[in-house]
């Protein structure tokens, strides 16, 4: 429970100790890492102290309530400001996820700024508007539009990463991004698989040549290997302290996580169809069986998606190394998919007031999810000049500096 | 705090390690005092930087040397320097119920009134300031493209017939204010059955299937005046106006919720856009018999085709009424008989 210091009568958290007057509340000592004061020991205490093992508390303090005056007030002047207000309100949000993120007690620092989210945005939205225009009236257009957004796919990529990263600090430290633009081509277009698919549409061989199709096979075959060079790229090329990512996870592995999920569906289709024969020749009206059956494989698709989510996550982060840092991530596809009902229930019954709701409960569930193992000290993390939360600020106006990231 | 004096108490942090130490942040007069277990610094108070308020969560405070110092949020922190001027404001607004209160009713009040007077008539007003030869380059393009995939093929009906039909549909544009724009496409498709539909700038398709199950020429040319309706009216141009700003609006609203489950996403938009277009058919239909009447055909032939039609076609969809995208027959056929001349 928060409570309420007694001589300034302002707010605090409950992992909170001592009010920022001075006032406190407990008389333990706080989280591990945090030095006591100077009048108590000049001894550094860096538990648990190098290779031992340990944990870093993760905690997601968010509220529904809370958000939800959060997340009307944004709304409400998004819709007032003909959407212009978008990037304000996307950092007021991703600034209240990350405040009420902590880890070993320190609340993650959201940095980005409205306006290059803003300047991705307006891009975003022209880039969206001439491939509308192109797909639904100008087809003589698509190849190049098309071509242009094979080109550019990776620079987005790695756009949108890096802002991401820069803008997300924890302890006075911000995350740093440096892929470049030839490495996520690499990683993307790998084997020319992609870059054949859009050669394919371009010159329209799937009209003329029906075995061009084999092209999609060949890539949902191979789609598990793709996630994971892309995994591989965003975790490798992404820096805290002077520490990199570390990836370790196999394409077979995603492959399973893909087929099992394959298996659920087609596993539900199967029997719902099976069901569905049974009954038929009781019915009268066919229309309503076709009806009802769509509501099990319906429910199939999003067992399926939240396997996809829980065991691709789990994957992701089991495999993730940073510096001294391991994490554990528990997602389960049951628990999810009872999360997407309930959340999509709450939403359509409540006419949208529960989204914030629902959006606190996903982010709870996910964090409470994931465990931070420790081995060594966090002081192998080594910040530089360039990574001090202020030096991010400066960078602010760069040109190219925009978020892509939806 | 007589003399203007106030402590902080929160945690250091050095920006070279992620290792915390409890520090105290002393201010008097114009200068701030930071006590750490092993650094202390001085600073001008107007030189540190306030994160900005969001919830309850902790504050941090960026010092001139690269250090950070964070703390309890706590109302001494709005006489400092903030780092962003216009999240103050927002953030005093997010801690008001009665603010969420009243924001509430407003995004009910924008997106309701947007949704039934706004929108359509801003479509209306934009799509009549397309130039129909901007519209016309849209409608060929389209059927090429439908040709060129083998959506449908060459006509098998006799040129008499064919020529009949065309003698008809001159008359029913001869005077329109889009006449110069009209042309009458016969297509045989296999799979679409009787149908026929108004490509933005004025070509109509009809299939040989909605020719054949017509029994007169009326029957045929109602159809195709309901379709002229649809031209004359820019309906086209309104919908895709009206659907994209709809699919905006509700990707806004529930940006959030995209991620945790798509159907949330998807069911408003698709209620939303059936209604506009269930609105369009309606509109196309009064219009396609006033112009009958006009011309002097009977309206009451759109009524008869559609009854066959039906009959023949569709068996009681009555419940899915609210996401068709056409108005139920049986209100169709009701407006066509009432608008019928009265003799």
């Amino acid at each position: 429970m928060d409570w309420k210091c007694p001589v300034c009568s302002s707010l605090n958290k409950d992992h909170l100790v001592r009010c920022a007057c001075g006032h406190e509340m407990k008389a333990d000592n706080r989280e591990n890492n945090i030095l006591p004061p100077a009048s108590e020991t000049h001894e550094k205490q860096d538990h648990p102290g190098p290779g031992q093992p340990g944990e870093l508390a993760l905690v997601f303090t968010g509220s529904g309530r809370e958000y939800f005056r959060v997340w009307v007030v944004n709304l409400c002047l998004t819709l007032l400001t003909l959407g212009i207000f978008s990037a304000w309100a996307k950092v007021r949000k991703k600034r209240y996820f990350y405040s009420n993120t902590t880890l070993d007690g320190t609340p993650l620092q959201y940095l980005g700024e409205p306006v290059p989210i803003l300047k991705g945005r307006v891009i975003a939205a022209t880039a969206f508007m001439i491939y509308y225009l192109a797909s639904h009236f100008f087809s003589s257009l698509m190849p190049f539009v098309l071509a242009a957004g094979t080109v550019l796919a990776p620079w987005v990529i790695v756009r949108s990463t890096a802002f991401n990263a820069r803008y997300s600090a924890f302890r006075n430290m911000t995350f740093r991004f440096d892929g470049k633009y030839t490495g996520a081509l690499k990683a993307i277009y790998a084997w020319g698989l992609i870059p054949a698919i859009v050669a394919g549409w371009i010159f329209n061989w799937y009209g003329k040549y029906p075995a061009a199709a084999v092209l999609f096979g060949v890539f949902g075959l191979t789609f598990p290997w793709w996630i994971r060079r892309l995994k591989n790229f965003i975790v490798g090329f992404t820096s805290y302290g002077n520490k990199r990512g570390e990836f370790s996870a196999t394409g077979g592995q995603f492959f399973k996580v893909y087929f099992s999920a394959g298996l659920i569906f087609i596993a539900i289709i199967f029997v719902t169809s099976i069901a569905a024969t049974a009954t038929y020749a009781f019915l009268k009206n066919p229309q309503i069986l076709f009806l009802f059956s769509m509501v099990p494989i319906y429910l199939g698709y999003v067992m399926a998606y939240a396997y996809v989510q829980a065991h691709s996550s789990n994957l992701v982060w089991n495999s993730t190394r940073l510096g001294p840092l391991r994490f554990a991530s528990t997602l389960s596809a049951c628990g999810l998919t009872k999360l997407y009902i309930a959340n999509a229930v709450a939403i359509i019954a409540s006419a949208g007031l529960l989204i914030p709701w629902a959006v606190m409960r996903t982010l709870k569930y996910r964090v409470d999810n994931l465990r931070v193992l420790q081995e060594g000290g966090l002081t192998a993390f080594q910040g530089s000049e360039t990574s001090a939360v202020q030096a991010a600020g400066a960078e602010m106006g760069d040109f190219f500096n925009m978020d892509l990231s939806l | 705090m007589s003399d203007g004096a106030f402590t902080l108490h929160g945690i250091y942090y050095d920006g070279r390690h992620p290792v915390g130490a409890q520090a105290e942040l002393l201010f008097t007069g114009r200068e701030a005092a930071l006590t750490a277990a092993d650094f202390s610094g001085r600073y001008y108070a107007r030189r540190l930087l306030v994160s900005p308020r969001i919830g309850r969560a902790d504050r941090f405070i960026n010092l001139p040397d690269g250090g950070q110092f964070q703390c309890a949020d706590h109302p001494f922190l709005a006489s400092l320097p903030q780092e962003s001027r216009s999240e103050g404001p927002v953030a005093w607004l997010e801690e008001r119920w009665g603010v969420a209160l009243a924001g509430v009713a407003v995004i009910a009040a924008i997106l309701l009134s947007g949704y039934f007077y706004g929108l359509p008539a801003a479509a209306e007003h934009l799509a009549a300031k397309i130039p129909i030869e901007t519209e016309q380059a849209l409608g060929r393009e389209a059927l090429a493209w439908m040709d060129s995939n083998k959506w449908f093929r060459q006509t098998s009906l006799d040129k008499d017939r064919q020529k009949k039909i065309r003698e008809g549909f001159e008359g029913l544009i001869s005077n329109l204010p889009l006449r110069a724009s009209y042309r009458l496409e016969f297509r045989d498709s296999h799979f679409t059955g009787p149908n026929a539909f108004a490509l933005p700038g004025g070509s109509i398709v009809i299939t040989d299937d909605m020719v054949k199950a017509a029994v007169s020429r009326e029957e045929v040319l109602a159809v195709l005046a309901h379709e002229i309706g649809h031209v004359e009216l820019h309906h086209t141009m309104r919908s895709v106006l009206q659907n994209s700003a709809v699919a905006v609006a509700v990707a806004t609203v529930t940006a959030d919720a995209a991620s945790l489950s798509a159907a949330v996403a998807g069911l408003p938009a698709l209620l939303a856009q059936t209604k506009y277009s269930r609105e369009f058919e309606a509109e196309a239909d009064d219009y396609a018999f006033r112009l009958l009447r006009q011309r002097n055909y009977p309206p009451a032939a759109f009524a008869s085709l559609m009854e066959r039609l039906e009959k023949k076609y569709e068996k009681g969809q009555h419940a899915l009424d609210f996401i068709s995208t056409h108005p139920s027959t049986a209100e169709r056929v009701k407006r066509a008989r009432a608008s019928e001349p009265t003799r």
